[in-house]
């Protein structure tokens, strides 16, 4: 159990991480830019200036937490799992299918069985990579990463001719979706739409899932030291397989989620990477739940000061590239936060 | 289609676009083995291959000469692997997390860059062209179906299957080669018989980096004679792929890549073919369907009881 004084030393060390991921930021920034405060003001101050911007902060996010919840379920079992890209297509292709589809049920009923077929589809593709690692013993590592581009080609050629919609012309897309089922906006006038309600309330779910519950216990367990787990009867295999699909729920919840509140129906390459932004999000949060909140704003308030920063000033939006890059190192950095623990033990005068 | 693939079979086409295409695997999956080889599995080679794609070019347009840029991304590339081991080695970030960010990094940089210095967004294209040369050979390329096999190919896929012959001789022959497995297996056993064990470690993700930038070099000039952002498109992940499968050996890493240049080819060649049945996307799927197989068929002879080096486990 951690102690109260080792969370607080925690999250002061990942303050300290994210204000020098920003002084990297902002160097460049000076160093590069012939307007430099310009550009720094929009990218700090122009996410939050306005409600449209502070909306789309918040659309932005709803993704990041679901593709982050479902990479922290997979990293807390130990499984490093890259997959969530590709169950993310997988997702919103299958719930998009069912949205066209299933028409005729009744919109609440309809509502639900998109939001559950894209989850099955996404735990179905996740399980793919379970099976080859508890079968064939395949590095998960690289199953997912291949089967990443495969879904996206998979979905590709279906959007592209089968399931195409024959007046979207050049773009490659589905039919669009009835409007009943796609999320409204929260408040009419502020572009925030239903998604963070979904995204919240998953993130509660996997709360309790992983921390109150035998299965998330189990799974757990299973990450933190897989051979006592093995020891004490847990089935490593079945920790494994349940935990990838979980994760590949999840990841398909966030793609249909996307679709249902952004796109309107499925278009080919809309994630465009919030896959692997989900596997910065979980690091950022060291995979808890609550820090996954946290952490899927702040990014998303980075993504669109960077795109607020790329119209108002001669900074391309790539910057916030180099503050990401920094994130994920300055956060994984061990050695920093060891250096910090010895330094207060030694103010504390404990050993 | 069929057709297509066995004409070009013949008349020594589909060898030569293989050649092509094996290239930039191989040299990136020779740098993944020395930094798996050595415990630092560096799954970068994504990133640091377009960090030299668009170094070497940049360079060697404004220097006019396509050694310096080979240099320039080289080192580019080196210096980010360098940096990797810093985080890696110094901080104890992961590796592999390391690595994550190293293609992130890769991606995100030369897209900046080439912003910032070419006002240019998606690709460059230098007014002056510095290819890496080609070979050819005199007498022999006058040969009908030998000339086209071996006469006519960049320096840089002579240079590729050279290094495989300098990893082999690298990792058995010398003394380092001993130091990096040293480490690589056992390295507090290592530390014990005073092998620096860091500086190992960091000359290892060094040499990835160098065999990286080779690679990224010779995607802008000698495949192409431009940068286009993402241009890696895969290939990083496939030689990681290739590392993998390789057995942690040079000749089982030029198996690997063997396979995946002749899967990489006939997707071309399929692409490229008039009134072809299959969809191109399922042709591009190929070689990372290959990946999987190849991955599953080679655990499954590893568990038949074959005496196989412990792997890396993540």
């Amino acid at each position: 159990m951690k102690s109260v004084k080792d969370i607080y030393l925690e999250l002061s060390g990942i303050a300290i991480a994210v204000l020098l991921a920003l002084a990297c930021g902002f160097a460049v920034i000076l160093a590069t830019s012939s307007e430099p405060l310009t550009a720094l003001s929009s990218l700090i101050i122009d996410p939050v200036t306005n409600p449209f911007n502070i909306g789309t902060v918040i659309n932005k996010a709803v993704p990041l937490m679901l593709t982050g919840l479902a990479l922290a379920v997979v990293f807390q079992a130990g499984v490093f799992s890259m997959g969530a890209e590709g169950q993310l297509y997988m997702g919103g292709f299958a719930g998009a299918i069912a949205g066209i589809y299933f028409d005729a049920l009744p919109f609440w009923l309809h509502f639900v069985v998109i939001i559950g077929c894209a989850m099955a589809a996404g735990a179905l593709y996740a399980a793919i990579a379970g099976l080859l690692k508890t079968y064939a013993n395949a590095n998960e590592i690289v199953t997912t990463l291949m089967l990443n581009f495969v879904a996206i080609l998979t979905t590709s050629y279906f959007v592209n001719n089968v399931f195409k919609d024959p007046t979207s012309g050049g773009a490659a897309r589905m039919a669009y979706l009835s409007p009943e089922v796609l999320l409204s906006k929260l408040i009419p006038g502020f572009s925030a739409h239903g998604g963070i309600v979904i995204a919240l309330a998953a993130v509660v779910i996997v709360y309790l899932l992983l921390y109150k519950s035998p299965v998330g216990y189990e799974l757990r367990l299973v990450g933190k030291n897989g051979k006592f787990a093995t020891y004490g009867g847990i089935s490593k295999n079945r920790v494994l397989l349940t935990s990838i699909m979980i994760s590949g729920a999840l990841a398909g919840l966030a793609g249909i989620v996307e679709i249902l509140g952004i796109h309107g129906t499925f278009k080919e390459n809309f994630s465009a990477g919030l896959g692997f932004d989900g596997i910065i999000i979980a690091l950022l949060a060291r995979n808890h739940p609550i820090g996954i909140v946290v952490a899927s704003f702040f990014y998303a308030y980075i993504q669109v000061g960077a795109q607020t920063m790329q119209a108002g000033s001669d900074m391309p939006r790539e910057v916030a590239v180099i503050i990401q890059v920094m994130l994920v190192l300055l956060v994984s950095a061990q050695g920093i936060f060891n250096f910090m623990k010895h330094n207060m033990r030694k103010k504390g005068g404990v050993v | 289609m069929w057709q297509s693939i066995w004409s070009q079979l013949v008349d020594m086409t589909l060898v030569v676009v293989l050649l092509r295409y094996m290239t930039p695997i191989l040299l990136a999956a020779l740098g993944g083995l020395i930094s798996d080889i050595g415990g630092v599995l560096n799954i970068g080679l994504e990133g640091l291959m377009l960090i030299s794609a668009f170094t070497s070019i940049a360079v060697g347009s404004a220097s006019g000469h396509w050694l310096v840029g080979v240099a320039a991304g080289m080192t580019a590339a080196v210096l980010t692997c360098l940096g990797m081991g810093f985080f890696s080695i110094k901080l104890g970030v992961d590796i592999i997390i390391a690595g994550f960010a190293v293609n992130i990094f890769g991606s995100g940089i030369t897209i900046f860059l080439m912003s910032k210095i070419f006002h240019v967004t998606g690709n460059y294209t230098p007014d002056q062209r510095t290819p890496i040369p080609t070979v050819n050979l005199p007498f022999l390329q006058d040969i009908p179906v030998l000339g086209k096999l071996l006469s006519g190919h960049s320096l840089m896929i002579w240079i590729a299957l050279l290094a495989v012959l300098f990893c082999v001789a690298l990792i058995y022959r010398t003394p380092y080669g001993v130091h990096l497995r040293a480490v690589g297996e056992a390295p507090s056993a290592a530390k014990s018989l005073g092998i620096p064990v860091n500086r190992i470690r960091y000359s290892a993700l060094a040499w990835s980096g160098a065999f990286a930038g080779l690679a990224g070099a010779y995607l802008s000039m000698g495949m192409t004679s431009m940068f286009v952002k993402d241009m890696t498109a895969g290939t990083g992940f496939l030689a990681l792929a290739v590392v993998l499968l390789g057995k942690r050996n040079p000749v089982g890493i030029l198996i690997g890549s063997l396979i995946f240049g002749l899967a990489s080819a006939i997707t071309t060649i399929v692409q490229t073919t008039e009134g072809t049945a299959i969809p191109s996307q399922f042709v591009q799927m190929i070689p990372y369907l290959v990946t999987i197989g190849s991955l599953v068929v080679f655990e499954a002879r590893k568990r038949k009881g074959a005496a196989v080096p412990a792997t890396h486990t993540i």
